[in-house]
């Protein structure tokens, strides 16, 4: 009984701080939240309270009917979706490959993988461009899928690498030993075993696409071809004539679709590794 | 395996044909003219309705561009992706000319049509003795106050008058003025008002070196009785909440400042009284630049959009839907313009309003500048040794451009 | 034999040909690009008829890796170093609990502590800059002033302005954090503990001998793409404190914020080109030493 209590007492301090640490964290995001519910013009306030005093949702109205965010919305779902469907096609092959095949410059293409990272992407955008011009990608959504999908594949592929590398292979082994083959050894065997790895990497790619901005306003021109992101940003720079409750409620507003999805993929971030199924 | 490589192959076949899936632009048509443009929608709107009507046969497509002028320097000599013509700020000619992007106006347009230009707007676009813009409208910074607190007997005429007022109103969460205090744009009118200047016409930063120091000791003064925040939205603030009396702002406060129910009140520029001279701030003239290759192919129907901006009626028009000042005297001549309090105001101080200056060397300016200002203002470092530092580095950077 | 293993090479070479095809163009060719440009005398004055010159920009750049630069550099990489280990400290600790068993709201807790990921990086930023730090209006200053507290510039002086922006950087950081190691943390064989608590294991005991190994591998690519990150980290100090217009009066440098106020500002494009290529080749070193590749491509 009183071991049951104090576990009791334990769970208990546990939920309290994760819901003080909860509200800790979102603070900024309240304040944003508490603007965006707000009548007046100003993201500054010299008497700040969490519960907006003048009480509204108009600014919510007018970030989904009255700007262009629903085409903004479908130009980011697109490329998100692409970008994500392509990572994954191009990068668990990859992953694959590195991880279980042994190959001459294997070693050497991890290592400058790793080396990748080091470049100061600042300048950049000159060379993306010589790169999508001769394929007449500029103003394009494949030039951004393109892009994104290049740059996320470092990531994607080594990330995946790393989890498959703690899949023992004597499972495969015995797969194959069943009869199954190649094919049905990565389909049924190793991607639902790598599964969170997988959704980990599918979701770092979506957010990265959701919130990317800078090739976003570059490369794309007129305001129906935005994405959330950039349209967002456009909201931002022209801050002298700009709203900032409806620019708060845009910011809530792109976040939402993302944390729904977070919620959604988490039963599928816990690993189909089963306790007893492998002795390392 | 196979069939996992030929899902590959089909996944690489199927790329090429999503990036089909939209075409470019219709660039190529010569009755067709793309412009870039980073303006607010009602100045777009108004343009667009007027061309419409002035000019049936030419189809003028406005398309916004948030990092315009970063998308010229990559797409600038590329007619299958560049805009044929832009709306921008006079300040980056210098930059793009040398780049080698864009026609001079007077190659089609005789100079002589351009008569009824505010001269200062015509100096403005004038880089190396050619006129790169046709100039639409200007905006400089005028001195604003709040009629609940400051009277218009109280308005300062001298910044001495300004310095007693501020340390009579500032206070208990109040301030009499304030202003972006350490922002190059915003001091530039004081180091004028000493007859100094930020960067000469030849590329020589501080011309005036004791000009701009005793500005910065001055404006010390007024600084001390300023918010220590110095960006916009601060500023814009605390003038919009009641709780600084006056400030100096550009046109594009004064929307906010009457939803925000300010009895606002606007006034000339205080004068120096060590100089006489009063604040001179940085006029920014926006107005439509012709890419070379545009001039080139599409002659014709630029030439015909061109005149067809230089009609008062665009002015006019501009100033009623933005409160723009237009940059075409003649536009003065209307009630609709010259009735409009905000307008006069700019009309007026574009008599001493100094054009930034549109030399590829400014562009390191500003954070020269805004650095000098910050080590005195924030950081109250020794001026003598912050401005030989921003000097040092000044020299440095323009060196580097080369 | 040989034939089979050529064309098991040839199969691997043709499954990571699309990763590797796309990693070359979008990441590599800029690299090699840049590196080219370096060479020239791309600037304003000659922007499209750029010549090569030779070394020339490497020689001037030189010039800019004076005192400012290596404290610059200096800076960096206790940045880095802070960020890094309060970053995998507090990660580590929240997954391990957000891992305790009978926890119900896991799900809500975890999504809640996402929402810092979930929104663009300059929004957040620019929430954190007027709304919290803002000397004015942000509400630290507020709530300073209600418990009856000076008011602080937090964004002025060179300390509170590191602090300021380690906090903001790690609110962005963390939860991608938070998530690979909660990722790697569930995926650990739960008979590994059991057996472990019938020994007699402590929780430190199992930390450190089932979870820390356990994880290593799995964690190691996402810690080493962070640390990078963290060292190329730009838009965090530059937009509290440094964006043109809203300078705040701190000297807080990294190595990128330094770079581009002496020299990406120049519009030089041969100058900036090479001094991204020393960067480039300075971190290579600095990942040489610390023998980062090693442990992801074990």
């Amino acid at each position: 009984m009183s071991r049951k209590c104090k576990e009791h007492i334990r769970l208990t301090a546990l939920n309290v701080f994760f819901v003080v640490l909860c509200f800790v964290t979102l603070i900024p995001i309240l304040y944003a939240l508490s603007v965006s519910l707000n009548g007046q013009n100003t993201l500054l306030s010299s008497d700040f309270s969490f519960i907006p005093k003048d009480f509204t949702l108009a600014n919510y109205h007018r970030v989904l009917f009255g700007e262009d965010i629903l085409t903004w919305l479908g130009n980011s779902v697109y490329l998100a979706v692409v970008t994500v469907a392509l990572s994954l096609c191009v990068a668990i092959p990859a992953a694959y490959c590195f991880s279980r095949r042994r190959f001459p410059g294997r070693r050497p293409i991890l290592k400058c993988l790793v080396l990748l990272n080091s470049f100061p992407a600042v300048l950049s955008m000159f060379a993306v461009y010589r790169l999508l011009r001769p394929m007449g990608l500029i103003n394009h959504r494949a030039g951004l899928i393109l892009i994104y999908t290049g740059t996320m594949a470092v990531f994607s592929l080594w990330n995946i690498k790393g989890y498959f590398d703690t899949v023992p292979v004597e499972i495969e082994e015995a797969a194959r030993m069943d009869g199954a083959s190649s094919l049905q050894v990565v389909t049924r065997i190793v991607l639902p075993l790598a599964k969170p790895s997988i959704v980990v990497t599918a979701l770092m790619v979506l957010i990265y696409v959701w919130n990317e901005y800078i090739y976003a306003t570059t490369f794309m021109t007129g305001e129906k071809n935005y994405t959330l992101a950039a349209g967002l940003y456009a909201l931002q720079a022209t801050e002298m004539s700009g709203s900032w409750p409806v620019f708060a409620a845009a910011s809530i507003t792109v976040s939402i679709p993302v944390l729904i999805i977070f919620f959604l993929c988490q039963k599928h971030m816990t690993s189909g590794l089963t306790a007893g199924g492998v002795k390392g | 395996m196979k069939r996992f490589l030929a899902l590959f192959l089909a996944l690489l076949m199927v790329f090429p044909l999503v990036a089909c899936g939209k075409s470019g632009g219709s660039n190529s048509d010569p009755n067709t003219l793309v412009v870039w443009h980073d303006k607010e929608d009602a100045v777009i709107e108004a343009l667009q309705t007027y061309l419409e009507k002035a000019l049936p046969d030419v189809k003028v497509q406005f398309e916004k561009k948030t990092s315009l002028t970063d998308s010229l320097k990559l797409v600038g000599n590329d007619p299958s992706s560049a805009p044929d013509l832009f709306i921008f700020a006079h300040d980056k000619i210098g930059v793009f000319a040398e780049m080698g992007i864009l026609t001079p106006i007077t190659d089609l347009i005789p100079q002589g049509e351009l008569a009824n230009y505010l001269p200062m707007t015509l100096d403005a676009a004038t880089y190396k003795g050619s006129l790169y813009q046709l100039p639409l409208y200007f905006e400089t910074l005028l001195f604003m106050y709040n009629r609940r607190y400051m009277q218009d007997n109280e308005v300062p005429a001298t910044t001495d008058d300004l310095l007693e007022y501020m340390k009579a109103n500032t206070g208990r969460g109040r301030y009499g003025f304030v202003e972006q205090h350490s922002t190059a744009y915003y001091s530039a009118a004081w180091i004028h008002g000493f007859n100094g200047s930020i960067i000469d016409s030849d590329g020589t930063p501080f011309p005036d070196q004791k000009a701009v120091k005793d500005a910065l000791a001055y404006h010390l003064n007024f600084v001390d009785l300023m918010p220590g925040e110095t960006e916009y939205s601060t500023v814009n603030t605390l003038f919009l909440e009641g709780k600084a009396d006056a400030t100096i702002g550009g046109p594009w406060m004064v929307p906010s400042a009457r939803d925000a129910n300010v009895d606002l009140g606007i006034a000339p520029m205080p004068t120096v009284n060590a100089t006489g001279e009063a604040l001179a701030p940085y006029s920014g003239v926006q107005g439509i630049h012709v890419l070379t290759f545009a001039a080139q192919n599409k002659a014709e129907s630029v030439q015909k959009l061109l005149r067809a901006m230089m009609d008062p009626e665009v002015g006019i028009a501009l100033a009623q839907a933005s409160g723009c000042a237009p940059a075409n005297s003649v536009c003065y001549d209307d009630s609709r313009v010259c009735d409009d309090e905000l307008v006069q105001a700019m009309r007026s101080t574009a008599e001493i309003a100094i054009p930034m200056p549109n030399i590829p060397e400014m562009d390191v300016m500003w954070t020269v500048v805004g650095n000098l200002l910050t080590d005195v203002n924030m950081s109250k470092a020794n001026i003598d040794e912050a401005f030989d530092a921003a000097l040092a580095q000044a020299n440095s950077l323009i060196e580097a451009m080369h | 034999m040989k034939d089979k293993l050529r064309k098991g090479w040839l199969h691997s070479y043709l499954w990571s040909g699309p990763s590797l095809l796309l990693i070359t163009l979008v990441v590599v060719f800029p690299i090699f690009y840049t590196l080219y440009i370096s060479l020239t005398n791309m600037n304003v004055y000659h922007w499209f008829d750029f010549t090569i010159v030779g070394l020339e920009n490497y020689i001037r750049a030189l010039f800019v890796f004076d005192s400012g630069f290596l404290s610059a550099l200096l800076v960096t990489v206790l940045w880095t170093v802070v960020n890094m280990v309060l970053q995998l400290i507090i990660a580590f600790v929240l997954a391990s609990l957000l891992n305790v068993q009978k926890l119900r709201l896991r799900k809500l807790y975890k999504t809640l502590l996402m929402f810092p990921w979930a929104m663009p990086g300059y929004v957040s930023i620019l929430l954190w800059k007027t709304g919290m730090f803002n000397t004015q209006f942000g509400l630290l200053n507020q709530w300073m002033e209600k418990l009856g507290m000076e008011t602080m510039r937090w964004l002025s002086s060179d300390v509170s302005a590191f602090i300021c922006c380690t906090v903001v950087n790690l609110w962005l950081a963390l939860p991608f954090m938070i998530m690979i190691m909660d990722g790697a943390m569930q995926s650990i064989d739960k008979s590994y503990y059991e057996s472990a608590l019938l020994d007699g294991a402590g929780w430190l005991q199992r930390t450190r001998y089932i979870t820390i190994p356990a994880i290593r591998p799995i964690i190691a690519p996402a810690v080493i793409i962070t640390i990078f990150t963290t060292f190329k980290q730009f838009d965090v100090i530059y937009l509290l404190t440094q964006q043109a217009g809203a300078k705040t009066g701190a000297h807080v440098h990294t190595i990128l914020t330094y770079a581009y106020e002496n020299a990406f500002i120049t519009n030089n494009y041969g100058y900036s080109s090479a001094i991204s290529i020393i960067i480039f080749v300075l971190l290579i070193v600095f990942s040489a030493r610390y023998q980062l590749q090693e442990e992801g491509t074990r």
